[in-house]
């Protein structure tokens, strides 16, 4: 099983729709319906809850048919697939989502089969594990830096070009003390929090084939 | 529905494989998983900030009763969840040109995988396969895999230098300045906006 | 690979003819038959690749069609919808995928690029104003006879005359044209540096599909191209920009920084570009320019960057590591092989010696070309991932320091030691020192292709 690298967590969770015909329309559509307008940015529930580097939501909604000789197949129920790189352990971070993000949670697994909601945290918990599918293999490109760290690393990083840009060619005696000063209101200073700054997506058709 | 958040892109990709072929591909990320040195080529191409592969055997799709019906299926699948920087071109190209050997003992197993060279069949193959992403988050959406890497090393640089920074004469601080802007000179590149996907 | 064959070949795209004068017609087509009856009579005069025997000729011509232009010709619909993507859109369409935004939007590009009527480029290039002319007035009498199309704009170009002679130099000072790459079968006098890296160091010409159609590439397979084959075989995809020098701009730029860097001016000059401005490359000589060095083919452009992860010699922002990172992504170079292209193209407006005035808004500039099998795959990649956009580079979200659209804003860092000759440095704030005026994509066909459409024989499939 490999649901870690280093310090961060690699969860995969499949939950089944439930397939209602009386639905209009179907579970499955209102999942993505609702996802398509649910905040990205530092709104998220994501950005709202600790811990969630990246994380997304699909609705998987068949198997795929590759063709000739292979056989056609086809799933009996559509799943909605929870991938989520986090800080720490799976049951702290499930818990943290249902302490900040119950409306949402609901609002998206509601349509899921045997979900108890988000308001009774255990049975929430218990709920997404028996979900849970082990990562065969999991890569991360930095396992040992948490959110925070993270975060503060890149606000800082853009601060430090500023001040060495700004401060070229300055004496010592003064470059000294505008470096202390730069470095005590560093630390005073917000960061952004997860999910800032977000851009607008814009998407053009490309290099079919390229 | 969309794949792209910032500099970020999700993929997800399901293929087929028979059931007897999924044992040896279990056995080829045992190996993979133990042997560090064999990871390199992923870390080298620095554009992936998480990836993984998930074997899902056939019976063992998440089953919860409550009506939900069990599925019947003849294949195992092999999914696949990638968040990489760049253009879908860039990163398949990549993956063709210099990791094929690594993919195609990992894709080898699935039904009417064409290999991983020549990279246009396998590009209509990871098309076809692949399923749109829903909703995509992301904590730093302009920020990509080497900006982490690099910010991370500014920080702990002026980290370094701000502990001492007070202790030193105004000519030993400007030494150490020196030493510190050339510690981050290769790591000062501005966060920002992803240019537009194509 | 078999030999090429060089009479089917335009020889533009073969090799830079290295005349020094030239002059580009753009042409408007008014009726498809009579526009195929003037490729007919073009046929003829289209410059070849074949070997100049008997000396180089006084002038040479060339042909090439925007997507617009080929629908004009009436070539048949199925045919039409095979060309890629990109070039079916058109630069201009490609303005935000481009990066070509802000001070470089297609609004303010000249008239001519602006209102999509360019259909057909003609390239001329000659040995003497005189010849120019004479072959322009016939060229244009012709077009005229045959009432195909309508001459639009012309520009013309030469190379830069210090001395009364012709240089490579372009007007910022750098010494231009050391960068094309090499390709199989295209025959020229080899030179490591310019093909592909290998395992064992060396270095091997590019595969010839790179810079032709029907030819394997670097993924061993046929690049995307029209259909039927005999259409885009032995054509290429050329791409056509209009590049505005700000001269004044840049010298008051280098002038205002190097006030503050302690290598000094020219220093500083050569880490922009990662050249000094003869030509010397700083990987190689970062301390001083070696003339001799830039003489010497063998050594000229034979560096790779393995040696200098911190872009100490040459910064990892700097032009030509940008636009050619040779070993910098690691893997032999193997990542960069599909992402390279072939420059043609000459400065235009008159030369201004440094210390002598200049305005910014004088013409003045350089007409860049670039050739390649894929303009979305090769060219577009280049611009928008490399030049627009830093992060292959590690260099986050920083521009080409020379030809970036910075508008005013961004950074460029210069990679140092602790020599006060070498010493770490950050230019912030650039404006553009090189303004987009336009431009486009165009199908550079075959002495076939080009008989096919004169006839009316393309056949879809």
């Amino acid at each position: 099983m490999a649901n870690k690298s280093g310090s961060v967590y690699g969860l995969t969770i499949l939950s089944p729709i439930i397939d209602d015909e009386m639905a209009t329309p179907s579970h499955d559509l209102q999942i993505r319906a609702y996802l398509a307008t649910l905040a990205t940015d530092d709104k998220s529930p994501f950005a709202l809850a600790p811990g969630t580097h990246l994380a997304r939501l699909v609705v998987m909604d068949d198997v795929i048919y590759v063709g000739m000789p292979a056989c056609e197949e086809h799933l009996k129920s559509k799943y909605l697939v929870l991938e989520s790189n986090f800080d720490g352990e799976l049951d702290n971070y499930l818990g943290g989502l249902a302490d900040t993000v119950p409306q949402q949670l609901d609002a998206i697994w509601g349509h899921c089969v045997a979900y108890p909601g988000a308001a009774n945290r255990q049975a929430f918990i218990d709920y997404m594990k028996a979900c849970q599918l082990d990562t065969t293999f999991y890569f991360a490109a930095v396992n040992d830096k948490s959110l925070p760290d993270t975060l503060r690393a890149l606000h800082t990083r853009s601060a430090v070009v500023d001040f060495i840009a700004d401060h070229q060619g300055m004496a010592p005696a003064r470059l000294q003390a505008e470096f202390i000063q730069f470095v005590a209101e560093l630390r005073l200073e917000p960061i952004p929090g997860p999910g800032a700054m977000a851009i607008p997506r814009d998407i053009k058709t490309g290099g079919k084939d390229e | 529905m969309s794949n792209i958040n910032g500099k970020v892109y999700a993929m997800n990709a399901i293929t087929p494989m028979k059931p007897w072929k999924t044992w040896i591909l279990r056995g080829f990320f045992v190996v993979l998983g133990r042997v560090k040195p064999l990871q390199q080529d992923l870390i080298n191409l620095s554009f992936i900030e998480f990836a993984r592969w998930v074997v899902l055997p056939r019976k063992r799709f998440p089953y919860l009763g409550n009506g939900q019906k069990r599925e019947e299926l003849q294949y195992d699948y092999l999914l696949f969840f990638s968040n990489f920087n760049g253009t879908w071109n860039q990163y398949i190209d990549a993956f063709s040109a210099v990791l094929s050997r690594g993919l195609n003992l990992i894709w080898r197993w699935s039904e009417k995988f064409p290999g991983s060279v020549p990279v246009t069949p396998f590009k209509t193959y990871i098309a076809r396969v692949q399923f749109d992403t829903d909703y995509y988050y992301t904590a730093y959406p302009r920020a990509t895999a080497n900006d982490l890497k690099s910010a991370h090393i500014v920080q702990a640089s002026l980290d370094t230098l701000s502990q001492h920074a007070q202790d030193y004469t105004p000519a030993q601080f400007a030494e150490a300045y020196l030493r510190f802007v050339i510690q981050v000179q290769a790591h000062l590149g501005e966060t920002g906006e992803a240019p537009v996907v194509f | 690979m078999s030999k090429l064959n060089a009479t089917d070949i335009q020889g533009f795209v073969l090799r830079g003819y290295n005349l020094p004068i030239s002059r580009y017609l753009f042409l408007h087509l008014e009726d498809a038959s009579r526009g195929r009856k003037m490729i007919g009579r073009l046929l003829g005069q289209v410059t070849t690749g074949q070997r100049w025997d008997g000396g180089k000729p006084d002038s040479t011509v060339n042909i090439a069609f925007t997507h617009r232009g080929l629908v004009a010709l009436e070539l048949p619909l199925a045919t039409l919808l095979t060309f890629p993507v990109e070039f079916q859109e058109g630069m201009r369409n490609r303005a935000g995928i481009l990066g070509d935004t802000d001070l470089n939007a297609p609004e303010r590009w000249d008239e001519v690029w602006r209102n999509g009527m360019v259909h057909v480029w003609i390239g001329v290039n000659a040995k003497s104003p005189e010849a120019l002319e004479a072959r322009c007035a016939a060229l244009l009498a012709m077009i005229q006879e045959t009432g195909g199309a309508t001459l639009l704009d012309s520009q013309d170009a030469a190379a830069v005359m210090i001395d009364g002679k012709p240089t490579t130099r372009e007007h910022f000072g750098y010494t231009d044209g050391f960068g094309n790459p090499e390709y199989l079968g295209v025959e020229r006098s080899s030179q490591p540096g310019q093909g592909k890296l290998l395992e064992d160091g060396t270095w091997a010409p590019l595969a010839t599909g790179e810079l032709l159609l029907g030819y394997a590439d670097e993924a061993g397979e046929l690049p995307v191209a029209p259909v039927p084959h005999l259409l885009a075989a032995n054509g290429t995809f050329m791409v056509y920009r209009k590049l505005h020098q700000n001269l004044a701009a840049f010298r008051a730029y280098l002038d205002e920084q190097a006030k503050l860097y302690g290598g000094g001016r020219e220093k500083l000059a050569a880490k922009f570009i990662g050249r000094w401005r003869d030509g010397t490359p700083l990987e190689l000589s970062p301390d001083k320019p070696d003339f001799a060095l830039t003489q010497d083919p063998k050594r000229s452009t034979n560096f790779t960057y393995s040696a200098d992860p911190e872009g100490v010699r040459c910064p990892l922002g700097a032009h030509v590591r940008r636009v050619h990172p040779r070993d910098d992504f690691g893997f032999h170079g193997k990542l960069i092989d599909r992402r390279r292209i072939t420059r043609r193209g000459l400065p235009y407006g008159t030369f201004v010696p440094e210390g002598e005035p200049v305005l910014d808004s004088e013409d003045r500039g350089v007409i860049f070309m670039a050739l390649n099998a894929s303009i979305s795959r090769q060219f577009e990649f280049v611009q928008q991932q490399w030049i627009g956009y830093g992060n292959d580079a590690r260099q986050g979200n920083d521009k080409d320091m020379l030809i970036g659209n910075h508008c005013g804003r961004g950074r460029f860092v210069v990679q140092g030691d602790t020599t006060p000759e070498n010493p770490p440095f950050i230019c912030s704030n650039m404006p553009n020192f090189v303004d987009l005026r336009g431009g486009d994509y165009f199908f550079l066909p075959s002495i076939t292709a080009l008989g096919m459409m004169a006839l009316c024989l393309v056949d879809p499939r």
